[in-house]
């Protein structure tokens, strides 16, 4: 038996799954000062509802990391760069505690000036003098070479060996400095109390006797193991948008395009699933304003929810931004967008002469009649839906590319159908649908998607290689992996592939996935030969190779 | 503030051959280079997706022989429609200026193209410069070629053209390829003093190129008055150009731009991948957007690496004096030639040699020398191909800003030409956007 816990904003969501069905689904308001608590009560009632049978899998989804960063409370943490050249030193605001040292790296991987050990001294006496325990240390082209930063730890580990210092290469290996910058830095911010956190839910479970896998949501849609989770915090953060898009996909399976429609009480989310998959933020996930290197999902999020209020004010009808509580038909004191579409529509969700009633007293009050006022409010919410529905074909229509063969066979967006979920899909998806014109998909586990995609996901890992035999040096995004080949001269793509795969093996051992290297496939294969004068002095590889988000083999579907 | 338009087509996989200076790897270490820097995602950046040219846009500038399919690429419609998607963002306000870092080149290619010249098949700015008058009806358009080699190409097309000043400063033609562009050309009869050529002796430094542009072509674009300032943006001035010979930095490039303030600024040649790409490339993007790039540098410079050649500065203004002076009197050598003409056209005839592809073009060139308008031009133009074909086309240009009676008398030339032994005839009709070519044995015309 498989089990999901999503941890969201408003609701915790958990199913236990099992043989293609869920065998129970709890849902409980999210306590936010108190995750753990929240998440293990769901727990301990999906447990009691297994009877005893063995739990092979529990992966969680929680928005620990997401409101530490949010709100600011990571610990304090100053960041060394090392820029070089290029960009001036303002543009790089992450922090107030930033302190900027000499050195230079160039994207050959050579170090063109090296580290003023007396600079960086003064800089950790500040760091020491001001009471900060942690320190992200980010050099430009350091995923080319990660010397000088590995250098700036040693020489800090000498003087204070009580420093907890992280370093952009063992974090990312993409390209972009700010971007490493920023996810390095919000990674030694947010380790310690992720790490408090991880532990007290692996004691929780070992009170329960749980002898089953841990796996904690990432934000691209796949899981790691807890223990792999510890030293990468940050891809945990929006995990609750990637469940829900995973549980779309985990019900429609199939090869469609399609827009995953996400409506919650509060608001909701939109994601695309192109050719059947998941499509990415081509800058990856947003912290704070800044890009980072975590990979996530493009979703794009709107306030607006089916718990949204519906008010009059001066003179005119408002549609949410806010969630006073649930629905009149389930029990609220004001009307919502799920009250209007029940009425309108004659959905008879709930107690619907309840969301009758209190409508036509809104109407009455704004003098509209009760018909005006629903169709107000079904075409404002339909067209805030198709608003963000087109931005996002737009946005994905104008993705660079940077080779005439993708520009050649560049498509358009066709949309083939909508997939809704979350709690107010029912009421809300099917008119939308209907009004675009392409078929719409609701399926009776839609209110729980968000848990089931969490329960059958598999683990995924992205990477990539970055082979030099001109310079003998290949680097490997993400694991901080280095080294030099054996025969330069004779090293091919081919040879290139096999490295990367055996690079892929080494994560996964080190992440405890390595059962999963079997579906990986490779997503880049580029290569250039470098001539000098008219002659080959080397050849630079390009090699990316993934385990992309799907399901476990236990996961053959939902039975209806 | 508006952001800068960025297009970054690197063309990853495309090359002229194998070993080729214009190769796949030209652009990877700018790749590199940008993408760590995470320039792209600053607000004052906007990054475009590229786009693909249509053969009108292409047959608005160039004949191609036999066809356009033969002489281009993919890649070739891809850069030359990203400089055309850079341009669209600039004209309708969505950016404030844009660069359109892509590859292959252009600015070698003349109006005939038989094949590729100097690594250029077709000419990605005079193709956005038709395109923009044709789209938008600009009028006066000033191009400014600073990549090191003269502009040739560019120079030839817009020859006869009074509404598009070219200037190009490079080095002297004497010791580098393409072996032109000196001070003494100056445009046709009736367009004459708006072709300016800046010859600038091997070894020239940011010193003397700043110079240049303060003292010769900020004077010229201000007199000018042009809507739209286009830089041919070559970037082989650079001191480890391993195809040239001048001294100037990554620096010396972000100033120029910051002081030229070009609209639209397009990639040409440059060659020093590794050395020079990467920083230049990053010095106009920050000089562009207003960026601070007193931080730039290339790893190897040092302030007094380059001291500018001796009497370098009295060379250099004697041809802001002289080519000032073309400029200003263009209009009187204009009338003096309107006045004294006893005859209605012009007549020249031309060698012109593809390096790339080893053709030797001959070509006998016609221009009306209207009263009124530019003139309409015939091109007879043949040429041995690669392939071992010989042929013989007939050409006729009838320009953008063209009067009643050059517009008629171009088309009557067609006409005859129809009836010519040339293989084939075509006409290129800017006024009406009408682009046809006819087979003269079959007699079969198309349109495009």
């Amino acid at each position: 038996m498989l089990i999901g816990i999503d941890v969201g904003g408003t609701f915790t969501d958990g199913v236990l799954f099992d043989d293609g069905r869920i065998l129970a689904a709890v849902k409980k308001p999210t306590q936010t000062d108190n995750l753990q608590e929240s998440l293990l009560a769901v727990l301990d009632e999906l447990l009691a509802a297994a009877h005893g049978t063995d739990i092979n899998r529990v992966v969680l989804s929680t928005t620990l990391v997401t409101n530490l960063l949010a709100t600011g409370q990571g610990e304090p943490t100053a960041l060394f760069m090392v820029p070089g050249y290029g960009l001036p030193h303002r543009a790089y605001d992450l922090t107030a505690n930033i302190y900027f040292l000499q050195g230079a790296v160039d994207f050959r991987g050579r170090i063109i000036e090296k580290i003023d050990t007396n600079q960086l001294f003064v800089a950790l006496q500040d760091v020491q003098h001001k009471g900060i325990k942690r320190i992200a240390v980010a050099c430009k082209f350091s995923n080319r070479n990660q010397s000088l930063e590995q250098q700036i730890r040693d020489e800090i580990m000498k003087i204070d060996p009580e420093m907890q210092v992280t370093i952009s290469a063992e974090v990312s290996g993409k390209l972009n400095f700010p971007r490493r910058a920023a996810t390095t830095y919000f990674t030694a911010m947010t380790m310690p109390e992720w790490k408090r956190f991880a532990n007290r839910i692996e004691q929780a479970l070992e009170a329960r006797n749980l002898d089953a896998e841990i796996h904690i949501l990432k934000a691209d849609g796949g899981t790691m193991p807890l223990a792999a989770s510890l030293s990468n915090p940050c891809e945990t953060i929006f995990s609750g948008p990637a469940a829900s898009t995973m549980g779309a996909t985990a019900l429609s399976r199939d090869r469609l395009n399609s827009v995953v429609v996400d409506i919650g009480g509060t608001t909701t989310d939109i994601s695309l699933l192109i050719s059947g998959e998941p499509l990415y933020a081509s800058k990856g996930a947003r912290i704070d304003k800044h890009f980072t290197h975590i990979n996530a999902f493009a979703v794009r999020s709107i306030a607006l929810g089916g718990d949204s209020v519906i008010r009059c004010r001066d003179n005119s009808i408002r549609v949410g931004p806010m969630r006073i509580g649930a629905a009149a038909c389930f029990g609220g004191d004001e009307p919502t967008v799920t009250d209007v579409f029940n009425v309108y529509h004659e959905l008879k969700v709930g107690d619907w002469n309840r969301s009758r009633e209190l409508l036509t007293t809104l109407a009455e009050s704004s003098q509209m009649s009760l018909q005006s006022l629903c169709f107000f409010v079904v075409e404002t919410v339909m067209e805030r839906l198709k608003r963000s529905i087109s931005d996002m074909f737009t946005e994905w229509e104008n993705e660079p590319a940077y080779k005439v063969w993708e520009v050649v066979h560049r498509r358009k967006f066709q949309l083939d159908r909508i997939i809704g979920i979350g709690a107010a899909a029912h009421a809300i998806v099917p008119i939308l649908a209907a009004e675009i014109g392409v078929p719409g998909f609701v399926h009776h586990y839609a209110p729980v998607a968000n848990a089931l995609g969490a329960a059958v996901v598999r683990p995924t890992l992205a990477l990539q290689l970055h082979v030099d035999t001109a310079s003998n040096l290949y680097t490997v995004d993400s694991g901080g992996l280095t080294g030099t080949l054996p025969d330069p001269r004779k090293f091919q793509l081919t040879d290139a592939k096999v490295l990367a795969i055996s690079c892929l093996e080494e994560v996964s051992r080190a992440r405890g996935i390595d059962k999963y290297t079997v579906n990986a496939s490779f997503f880049m294969e580029e290569q250039f030969n470098m001539i000098r004068g008219w002659d080959r002095v080397g050849k630079i590889f390009e090699v990316g190779i993934q385990v992309a988000p799907g399901f476990i083999e236990e996961y053959q579907g939902v039975s209806e | 503030m508006k952001p800068t338009g960025i297009l970054f087509f690197p063309a990853f996989d495309w090359a002229i051959s194998p070993t080729h200076p214009e190769r796949e790897e030209r652009l990877l270490y700018t790749r590199d280079q940008i993408f760590e820097e995470g320039i792209m995602d600053m607000p004052q950046i906007r990054e475009y997706q590229p786009g693909l040219a249509t053969f009108k846009d292409i047959a608005r500038v160039h004949f191609c022989v036999p066809d356009i399919e033969s002489q281009i690429t993919e890649a070739h419609l891809v850069s030359a429609g990203s400089a055309l998607r850079m341009a669209d963002a600039v004209v309708t306000g969505e950016v404030k200026n844009g660069f359109a870092i892509i590859r292959p080149p252009g600015h070698h290619s003349m109006t005939v193209v038989h094949g590729n010249r100097g690594f250029c098949n077709i000419n990605n700015e005079a193709i956005m410069v038709e395109y923009l008058r044709h789209k938008y009806g600009l009028k006066r358009i000033a191009i400014v070629d600073t990549d090191v080699h003269h502009g040739d190409g560019t120079q030839e097309i817009f020859w006869d053209d009074p509404d598009v000043l070219f200037i190009s400063f490079h080095q002297d033609g004497r010791t580098l390829y393409p072996g032109s562009g000196f001070m003494d050309e100056n445009g046709g009869p009736m367009a004459y003093g708006t072709t300016i050529n800046i010859p600038l002796s091997p070894r020239t430094t940011d010193e003397g190129i700043l110079f240049i542009l303060d003292n010769l072509v900020m004077p010229l674009l201000e007199e000018f008055k042009p809507d739209l300032v286009v830089n041919s943006a070559g970037q082989d001035n650079h001191y480890s150009d391993p195809l040239a010979n001048m001294c100037f930095t990554a620096q010396g490039y972000a100033r120029l731009n910051q002081r030229l303030k070009p609209d639209i600024a397009v990639l040409e040649g440059g060659y020093s991948v590794e050395s020079a790409l990467p920083y230049i490339n990053m010095g106009l993007i920050m000089a562009m957007a207003g960026i601070d790039f007193s931080n730039l540098k290339e790893p190897d410079y040092s302030p007094n690496k380059f001291k500018e050649p001796a009497g370098n500065r009295e060379a250099l203004q004697r041809i802001v004096d002289t080519q000032l002076r073309v400029f200003r009197e263009r209009e009187e050598v204009i009338a003096r030639t309107r006045a004294k003409s006893d005859r209605p056209f012009r007549m020249e005839l031309r060698n012109i040699f593809y390096d790339t592809d080893y053709i030797h073009e001959q070509q006998r060139v016609e221009v009306r020398l209207c009263p009124t308008c530019a003139g309409f031009r015939t091109i007879v133009s043949s040429a041995r191909h690669p392939s071992g074909r010989e042929y013989t086309v007939g050409c006729v240009s009838i320009p953008f800003r063209a009067c009643t009676h050059c517009r008629e008398e171009g088309q009557a030339a067609y006409q005859t030409l129809q009836r010519s032994n040339n293989q084939l005839v075509y006409l290129q009709n800017k006024i009406d956007d009408d682009y046809r070519v006819t087979d003269t044995r079959t007699q079969q015309e198309i349109k495009l």
